[in-house]
């Protein structure tokens, strides 16, 4: 333990570390500092705390319907992820569990898909959204993205850590396949569902370009949809810009910190 | 008999799991694709187009915008990628210690710029690169320039700050993946190799990294598509410029989409150029990963 | 073209709306929806407007839904790429640069108006701009009519007197920053090096762009786009600009008195007047001309929007009434909004208000809106055509090697080439 080169290795590591940490902070900080400041004061580039944080707070909430864009947000957020990460993990142990050349074939076909930029899909998928007469609907937000590729990858990638012989054990307890996946896959798994949330809840929450699209009244918009109105115009208030950047965050911020937890158990010691 | 019965049931199961998903992306994703392919085809402006064959693919060959815009898509690739997943890893590795004090906070600290709203950053970082801006005055300060750098308008130092910009949004990121996949890697590995003299480093690099082999290959695949993709960075801090040394392919299109007169299907062929790039390069990366079950 | 067959895509919008369970019911009749970008200005100047006309038919309501400039251009023209119009709002803003683009891309998405409107009322140039064989499209709203804004204390320590300022050209200008930068140590004048928002200021002042009135292009062989590159080098290279990127650190540069003027539309004045703390202490001039150039004046134009009524409209016959009853014919509405929002209409009658012709103290006392009035009527017309966009990508794209003293024939030639083979 008390190795000079480990001590200095650990040196160097909280060194970094807090170099990281302090280049990843600061420019959250200067937004908190921004939101404390008027438009004026930011646009002329002061750095310090202002008295404005208040107004400005007040400012942003009477901007919008908070109520109903708050829960058009995390209705969204929340359903989408949980739907995605079932439709996905499912997906993703079937491919890697099951494998035939044919299915091979279709997973590397997902790949493909999964890299044709957007703006290339946007227009035909608004059409069919259009004759599925579900434009300015939920589900014409959630329905294209339930089916992520990216996260279906993720969970194939994942799963080849995971130990067949577990399966192979349930199998001789006599359990069924689905009943496999449900009480030993997800509990085993969990880790790797902790940073699929983070990931998908934070996709889905900050998703923009297609709601903006499919999405036509106020009644609707998600909270990023709204946050991103307020920088519309020739003189935004970059005060209230502030806040609202600060708020678009926090929810993902809270998941993190929360799963970030589940980072810490090995997951085969809790299984064994 | 019951071979077969279990090889029906295995193929009646590896259906079920990836149904779901696969009627979904069915209905989502393929009549999109169709649409795109079939434009890809077409020549002419906004809704008024008709066939051109091989047109599109012709123009590429002779748009010096669209080389420029491919290359500089590449060099990002290339510089940004490695640099990222290695950073990504390292912080990965250091925050998996049990015993390092002030996890939870290092942890959300580096992930926070992915959440940093997109508003905030471009004004941020603006105002970080200004002619005036922290970054100067840090630079001056420490004597390590003599003059300000024009950040922003210098070609080569707005793919600078573009680089600097992705790798500062995405490495927290990638650390998710590789933090979740350093806790299916079973502990006692590390504690016999430590009983056996082995050091931290090589613990590192012969245990750790080729148990989060496939992990690490979906991070580059994802980061690969991620950057030929790249728009967000571009389009916020240097809207290509200056002299197009930071147009990107997705920004290309997206001038060509919506902010020129539109040639969507123009638009649609450069799309797929991202297409045929990501297969050749997941295809290298598979077989230099050699990605094949033990 | 592919399709769902129609029995698939019946069992499809089945089985969805089955699901629906969120879904908004359908807007209530005799609403008008308007989409546009900014809230304080043209959003705002929309509510007052309907204010008005809802004094008449008080049953009717107006929506107006605020997104940001980039962000409605791509939602507006990826609906309408798409060919359903569902959800498209009655009424939208379209910035008159892009004015062509969208009419001839999507012909027939938008209502022709010639037959609703005496545009002999209108600035001559605004029209222009929104007519495409014979029909005009547009309601104009504001004038993107240019001055140079300045503040007149700090001009005033380095001995500049706003005389000096007026009728001027821009190598006279040129020699104002360098007494500027001499005595007070400010360069005169931000400059964003990814806008060519100057260059097409100066084309316009003489009644030149990067297309003629054909819509042919007019870069390598046009004395005007010469001149304008080889003013815009000297301005560059005469050390009297500072960089700046964005809108945030350009407007910041000014009312932060980093810089002591700039140039821009006429809807600047209110960012600038939004620092109450300055008043008194600014003054506008009109924009100078190019030097040694025929039909170079010192009026031009940049930016500048108008309202568009669109053929899918639920609501066409009252969106059209409204803004033909109002728009086209409220002189007081046009003061109210002059005063409340800063925007100058180009609707001409609209001079001979009381708002107008009143001085003003923020920019110390002179009567700036008149001044903007009658440099407007001076504006030349020109054809922005539809690839505007794709000219100044390839102006930008040369303004580094304009900057650092580029053989100005050889830069002009790149930036023709590039043009020429984008629009083919």
């Amino acid at each position: 333990m008390s190795n000079p080169i480990a001590l200095i290795g650990r040196a160097g590591t909280y060194l970094l570390l807090s170099l990281a940490a302090f280049v990843s902070i600061f420019p959250f900080f200067w937004m908190v500092v921004g939101a404390s400041n008027t438009s004026a004061d930011i646009i002329r580039g002061k750095g310090t705390p202002g008295g404005a944080l208040w107004d400005n707070i007040v400012k942003f909430v009477n901007s919008f319907d908070m109520v109903r864009v708050l829960f058009n947000s995390f209705l969204l957020a929340g359903l989408g992820t949980v739907l995605t990460l079932l439709v996905a993990s499912m997906a993703g142990y079937g491919f890697e569990m099951f494998r035939s050349r044919f299915r091979e074939k279709v997973f590397g076909g997902l790949l493909l898909m999964l890299s044709i930029p957007f703006a290339a899909l946007m227009i035909p998928l608004f059409m069919l959204m259009a004759q599925l007469k579900i434009i300015n609907t939920y589900q014409a937000v959630l329905l294209p993205s339930i089916a992520s590729i990216f996260i279906i990858f993720y969970f194939r990638q994942a799963t080849k850590a995971f130990p067949s012989e577990l399966r192979d054990a349930a199998k001789i307890d006599g359990l069924k396949e689905w009943q496999i996946f449900l009480y030993v896959y997800m509990p085993v798994m969990r880790s790797t569902y902790a940073a699929a949330t983070i990931i998908v809840f934070m996709a889905n929450w900050n998703s923009y370009l297609w709601p903006l699209i499919v999405l036509q009244t106020n009644e609707m918009k998600t909270l990023t949809l709204a946050v991103a109105t307020l920088a519309a115009g020739y003189t935004p208030d970059f005060g209230v810009i502030m806040v609202g950047a600060i708020a678009a965050t926090l929810p993902t911020l809270i998941i993190f910190f929360l799963l970030q937890r589940r980072f810490v158990e090995g997951m085969l010691g809790a299984v064994k | 008999m019951a071979q077969s019965a279990l090889a029906r049931s295995e193929r009646i199961n590896g259906w079920l799991f990836v149904m779901p998903a696969l009627v979904l992306l069915g209905i989502f994703m393929v009549y999109p694709i169709l649409w795109s392919l079939w434009m890809s085809f077409q020549v002419g402006r906004g809704m008024n187009f008709s066939f051109g064959g091989t047109a599109n693919i012709m123009r590429l060959t002779q748009d010096p915008v669209f080389l420029r815009a491919l290359s500089n898509t590449m060099l990002f690739l290339a510089m940004q990628v490695p640099i990222m997943l290695v950073l990504a890893l390292f912080f990965a590795n250091a925050l998996n210690d049990s015993k390092l004090w002030g996890r939870g906070f290092f942890r959300t600290a580096i992930f926070l710029p992915c959440v940093t709203s997109l508003v905030a950053y471009s004004v941020i970082f603006k105002s970080i690169f200004a002619i005036d801006g922290i970054a100067n005055q840090t630079l001056l300060v420490l004597h390590l320039i003599e003059n300000p750098i024009n950040w922003l308008s210098d070609p080569f130092w707005a793919r600078v700050v573009v680089i600097t910009a992705i790798t500062w949004r995405w490495t927290g990121y990638n650390m998710i993946f590789y933090l979740a996949a350093m806790q299916n890697i079973d502990r006692s590995i590390y504690e016999a190799a430590r009983i056996d003299g082995v050091p931290a480093w090589a613990r590192f690099w012969f245990i750790t990294v080729p148990l989060l082999k496939p992990v690490i290959l979906f991070t580059s695949v994802i980061s690969t598509i991620g950057t030929l993709q790249l728009f967000d960075e571009v389009n916020l801090l240097t809207q290509g410029g200056p002299s197009d040394a930071t147009l990107t392919l997705s920004l290309y299109i997206y001038n060509l989409s919506f902010r020129f007169m539109p040639s969507f299907g123009y638009a649609a062929t450069v799309s797929y150029v991202i297409v045929i790039l990501v297969g050749i390069l997941s295809l290298i990366q598979f077989i230099v990963a050699k990605d094949r079950r033990a | 073209m592919i399709r769902i067959t129609s029995r698939w895509r019946n069992t499809l919008a089945v089985a969805l709306t089955g699901v629906s369970l969120f879904s908004v019911a359908a807007a209530s009749a005799a609403e008008i929806t308007v989409w546009c970008w900014d809230p304080n200005f043209n959003g705002a100047t929309m509510e007052e407007a309907f204010s008005r006309y809802k004094a008449i038919h008080p049953d009717d309501t107006i929506k107006v839904e605020i997104f940001e400039k980039a962000a409605m251009e791509q939602k507006l023209q990826a609906q309408l790429a798409s060919g359903a119009t569902d959800g498209l709002p009655d009424i939208v803003l379209i910035e008159d640069y892009r004015a062509q683009k969208y009419l001839q891309s999507f012909p027939s998405s938008f209502e022709p108006l010639t037959s609703h409107v005496d545009y002999s009322t209108f600035a001559p140039y605004k029209v222009e701009l929104a007519t495409l064989n014979g029909q005009t499209y547009s309601i104009p709203f504001d004038s993107g009519v240019t001055g140079y804004f300045y503040r007149s204390d700090l001009l005033a320590e380095a001995g500049i007197t706003p005389d000096q300022l007026n009728d001027i050209t821009w190598d006279q200008l040129i020699e104002i920053g360098k007494t500027v930068k001499e005595k007070t140590g400010l360069p005169l004048l931000p400059i964003d090096p990814t806008s060519s928002d100057w260059i097409r200021i100066m084309l316009q002042s003489a009644g030149s762009w990067y297309f003629d009135a054909d819509g042919n292009v007019t870069i390598k062989d046009n004395p005007v786009f010469k001149a304008a590159v080889e003013t815009y080098q000297r301005l560059m290279t005469a050390g009297i600009t500072t960089p700046v990127s964005g809108w945030t650190e350009y407007t910041g540069s000014f009312t932060s008195g980093k810089t002591p003027s700039t140039f821009s539309g006429v809807w600047m004045t209110a960012t600038i007047k939004a620092n109450a703390d300055q008043s008194g202490k600014w003054g506008v001039a009109p924009s100078p001309r190019l030097d040694g150039v025929e039909g170079a004046g010192n009026a031009s134009n940049l930016g500048g929007s108008s309202w568009y009524v669109l053929s899918s409209a639920p609501e066409k016959e009252k969106a059209i009434d409204f803004l033909t009853s109002i728009w086209a014919k409220d002189v007081d509405f046009y003061q109210k909004i002059l005063v409340n929002q800063g925007a100058l209409g180009t609707y001409l009658p609209a001079r001979e208000g009381e708002a107008f012709k009143a001085s003003d103290e923020f920019f110390g006392g002179e009567p700036v809106w008149q001044n903007f009035s009658t440099w407007l009527a001076a504006i030349p017309a020109v054809n922005y055509g539809i690839f505007t966009e794709e000219a100044d990508t390839a102006t930008v794209a040369q303004i580094p090697a304009i900057t650092s003293g580029g053989n100005v024939d050889e830069i002009i030639a790149a930036i023709d080439a590039q043009v020429r083979q984008q629009i083919q």
